[in-house]
């Protein structure tokens, strides 16, 4: 959302809850996501003031870095907001701490077990401890296993450990990482982040939902035909090619984004907004979903992968012509497929979900088609009636949009579609917070609502079990198309709606 | 949520033994229990309203300290019974005096401290010390003591416990032990002090209750306006946490007014106010001026004039100038106004108009009413050239443990800033 002059009433107004006295100890502090996201997003919780003072972070890695090195390497990262407000940096600085940790390794994880007590006289942290593994996925189960064996997670009020995504590679390695960390900690323990929950939108699917009384008596299959979740993105695959190759689009952006907006957009109304009617829910949905064609899962499917585009100016690379990527590479960038939901809500809705690199707009956005009207009793300028569609986009220009008819002017009954508008940015016009800042809030106040449960994730996982399958053991059954960089994917994907006399939303 | 009772009937003890005997339970009885590390709230539960109605038999027993319906409905009927104008609110001060004079000597069991409020034992609180002062000012000292496990609701909670510690007596006894209660709030644990009850009594006890850095919570609504507002300075002033629920009941006018200036297109005009006016029940001024005195502070006002004015009979007004950052005058005026069924507390706001004139466009006018109570006085004469923007405030309609626990959940340490700033600007504001 655009900054605009901000409301000077707003200021002050959001009174959040302060997070209790902690330590937050983040594994990977030398990564990309601690100064990217982490640092900054901590910085705007103190400067929020919802860091109370008995607050430390304790960064750790293999690299032998200082207390001091890690300060001026944060304060490097966040030079603009340093130079800002440089009085709350330093006293926001002076609670950042590095400690040297091999997680790998039982003596380093001791000692860093006794830097933690001397942290917690220091600061008075009370033992209070938010473990951030930003780590490599492969140590996830292990980190745990490290941590509880020495005594880091024995009391679950007081220790936590968030786990950045992917969560397994499959349904089977998604089980098997669930059982370590549950014996490691308790589930009330373990925070499984999906950082598009943080974002205000996709909880606003939530609010929309219910409370609001229009929408839920229509809300269901009796009057909406079609359903599309879209999560595209403008860029390609970057610097995280060594990720990306052995993950690919479904894996990235399907079984965790776009399965979240899918499960918000669909679930039941819980009984009231706690952690577990919330996530009980979700799970329950998740668990009702199934590929359009389970059986023949190459036919409810379309993988694609970005080549060369752009104009001779300025020209696009493509995948397979990108740094670290192998340039055989069969990993799809660009996933589209076809989903039910077997229960009394959805039965025969079709859902659509999408998401690829190097499309021509970065959007995220959840549209609902609502049956035609019975009879024609006008004429429309399209030809047909364009059937109601409530349109609500996570982002850019985060906001709701419904489309229906109206008179068109003149003296015939010519019926038009209109927009109905609502913009996040002329409603409050203040920027939100980053998603980061909600989540990271949320797992150090100990409020899981917006993480995801075991259950979801396995539930998540065993949706796409039939294609991973397919992709690991028949690829040619289920090839990757090329399409040219900042198009909107191969054509195999119209057809998937084609066949159903749909089209994809061109927004 | 329901309120809870204390899951052991409480231990009269000695008030000597009170120490010895929580040692003993924590090593005995609830061995396998951890106690919660959350936080001591020490209450101090006036609750002479309620007290009062009991006495004189307009309510039955026992005496919880808990403001529910049937207290309100008692104290609204006895008010007109007592020749109070319609519009005093069930727990304005002189209302419980006036009950004080009416005949009766009906008597209760007094539960005050026992019976806790769900929004707050869902918190956990560690020890809750409740001191509850009697009509009869000359009963000695009482000391109960009882474990306290929250009952896990729908498979929430956890086996973490705390205890009650119930100090009853008169006023007099209650003074002459705080030295008792010092050793009972352990210095490891965050500790608030609610002051529920008017500011107008027992001065000493409160000083001495929210020593040190304790986190003070009081309601402005409730006693003289004037020494609310100084109290409000002063704690301010000295660096201790203040809450006020006086100032918390006032979120949602806050964030009506907010939300009118939201959309970027109406900012501009918050630089051009000229015209500020609230409407309040009854005769007490204090929230009135916390929300004058934020808006100002907000908007850079500078207080230059406050002076009294008269009232069409209903009472003294206050009117002031304020100067915009622009040099131009701002001028306020608060009415109070009479109303049939008043709010719980002195004072409540009953509509606020702000009317921004600037030099380009019309005229916006933006009108806030209380959902209960209308406000047709602000919406009368000369607006019809003006932009409108109205909207309706909806009632908070919390209890006071509700409140209350709003702030435990919050978890803040500290003064709210807003809060920090407005009270001295309202203590101005009253001349």
């Amino acid at each position: 959302m655009g900054a605009v002059l901000t409301n000077p009433l707003r200021v002050g107004l959001r009174q959040e809850r302060v997070i209790p006295p902690q330590c937050l100890v983040i594994f990977g502090a030398s990564g990309d996501l601690t100064h990217r996201k982490l640092i900054p997003a901590l910085f705007e919780l103190f400067r929020q003031r919802r860091l109370p003072s008995e607050f430390a972070v304790l960064g750790c890695a293999r690299r032998p870095w200082s207390d001091e090195e890690f300060r001026s390497r944060m304060a490097e990262a966040l030079a603009n907001e340093v130079a800002e407000h440089p009085l709350a940096w330093e006293q926001f600085a002076a609670g950042l701490f590095y400690e040297p940790v091999d997680l790998q390794d039982p003596p380093s994880v001791v000692r860093l077990g006794e830097r933690l007590a001397v942290i917690d006289r220091q600061r008075a942290t009370r033992n209070n401890r938010t473990f951030y593994l930003s780590v490599s996925p492969t140590f996830y189960g292990s980190g745990c296993r490290s941590l509880a064996a020495a005594g880091l997670l024995s009391d679950p009020a007081r220790s936590r450990v968030v786990i950045e995504k992917p969560f397994g590679r499959d349904y089977g390695s998604a089980q098997e990482l669930n059982r370590v960390v549950q014996t490691s900690a308790q589930e009330n323990q373990i925070f499984r982040i999906d950082h598009y929950l943080g974002k205000e939108t996709v909880q606003n699917i939530l609010v929309m939902r219910f409370a609001n009384t229009i929408f839920e008596p229509i809300w269901n299959r009796n009057y909406i035909s079609s359903v599309q979740i879209t999560a595209a993105e403008t860029v390609g695959v970057e610097e995280r090619a060594g990720y990306y190759e052995s993950s690919g689009a479904l894996r990235d952006m399907v079984q965790n984004h776009l399965t979240q907006m899918l499960a918000l957009t669909t679930m039941e109304a819980p009984g009231r907004f706690d952690p577990e009617s919330m996530r009980n829910e979700k799970a329950k949905v998740l668990q009702a979903a199934r590929l359009a064609n389970e059986d023949e899962p190459w036919k409810c499917c379309v993988r694609g992968q970005y080549g060369p585009g752009g104009s001779s100016s300025k020209p696009i690379t493509g995948y397979r012509q990108e740094p670290g990527v192998n340039p055989e590479s069969t990993t799809e960038t660009y996933v589209a497929m076809k989903l039910f939901i077997n229960n009394w809500r959805w039965q025969g809705v079709p859902f659509y979900l999408r998401t690829g690199k190097r499309l021509p707009k970065r959007l995220s956005e959840v549209v609902l088609t609502f049956r035609e009207a019975p009879v024609h009793l006008f004429d429309a300028a399209g030809g047909a009636p364009t059937p109601n569609q409530l349109i609500l986009r996570i982002q850019p220009n985060e906001g709701a949009e419904f489309k229906f008819e109206v008179k068109a002017p003149g003296s015939g009954m010519r019926s038009r579609p209109v927009d109905m508008a609502f913009s996040y940015d002329d409603s409050f016009g203040e920027p939100s917070d980053e998603g980061y800042v909600r989540l990271l809030a949320d797992a150090m106040l100990g409020d899981p609502t917006l993480y995801t449960r075991s259950d979801e994730v396995e539930a998540a996982w065993r949706l796409y079990t039939p294609l991973l399958e397919l992709i690991e053991d028949a690829p040619a059954q289920l090839p990757v198309y090329p399409y040219e960089a900042r198009t909107w994917g191969p054509g195999a994907a119209d057809s998937l709606l084609a066949d159903d006399g749909l089209i994809w939303r061109r927004p | 949520m329901s309120t809870q009772l204390t899951l052991q009937a409480p231990l009269v003890l000695p008030p000597a033994e009170v120490p010895g005997h929580l040692e003993r339970l924590w090593s005995d009885e609830l061995g396998s229990s951890h106690g919660a590390a959350t936080f001591t709230l020490v209450v101090w539960e006036g609750s002479w309203l309620e007290q009062q109605l009991v006495r004189c038999g307009r309510l039955d027993g026992p005496i919880t300290g808990l403001l529910n319906d049937t207290v309100l409905e008692a104290a609204r009927a006895a008010a007109i019974s007592c020749g109070l104008p319609l519009s005093t609110a069930p727990m304005d001060p002189q209302l419980a005096w006036a009950i004080g004079n009416l005949g009766g000597d009906h008597h209760a069991a007094d539960l005050r401290g026992q019976f806790v409020e769900g929004a707050i034992s869902v918190h956990m609180p560690r020890r809750l010390i409740t001191f509850a002062p009697t009509l009869d000012g000359a009963k000695p000292l009482e000391t109960l003591v009882a474990a306290y496990c929250p009952l896990p609701e729908e498979g929430a909670g956890g086996d973490a416990c705390g205890d009650v510690v119930v100090l009853r007596g008169g006023t007099g006894a209650l003074r002459e032990n705080l030295d008792l209660v010092q050793p009972l709030i352990s210095p490891e644990l965050p500790c608030w002090v609610w002051w529920n009850s008017s500011l107008d009594e027992a001065p000493e006890v409160m000083t001495a209750l929210a020593s040190g850095n304790r986190r003070l919570v009081v309601d402005s609504s409730l006693g003289d306006p004037r020494r609310c507002l100084d109290l409000l300075v002063a704690r301010v002033g000295a660096g201790q946490p203040i809450n006020d629920l006086n100032w918390m009941r006032l979120r949602s006018w806050r964030e009506s007014l907010a939300m009118v200036f939201d959309p970027p297109s109406r900012r501009d005009a918050l630089n051009h106010v000229v015209q500020l006016d609230l409407d309040v029940e009854g005769d007490n001024p204090v929230k009135g001026l916390l929300l004058a005195a934020w808006l100002a502070d907000r908007l850079g006002w500078h207080l230059t004039a406050t002076y009294a004015v008269d009232g069409d009979g209903s009472g003294q007004g206050i009117g002031a100038e304020f100067e915009r950052t622009d040099g131009q005058t701002v001028r306020f005026r608060q009415m109070p106004v009479p109303v049939g069924v008043p709010k719980t507390h002195p004072g409540a706001m009953v509509g606020l108009r702000l009317i921004c004139q600037s030099s380009q466009g019309s005229p916006l006018c933006v009108i806030l009413c209380s959902e209960s109570g209308g406000c047709m006085r602000l919406e009368s004469g000369g607006m019809a050239s003006m932009e409108l923007a109205e909207e309706v405030v909806p009632l908070p309609n919390e209890s006071e443990e509700m409140e209350m626990a709003r702030l435990l959940s919050g978890g803040h340490d500290s003064t709210n800033p807003l809060l920090a700033v407005a009270a001295p600007i309202a203590a101005r504001l009253l001349p």
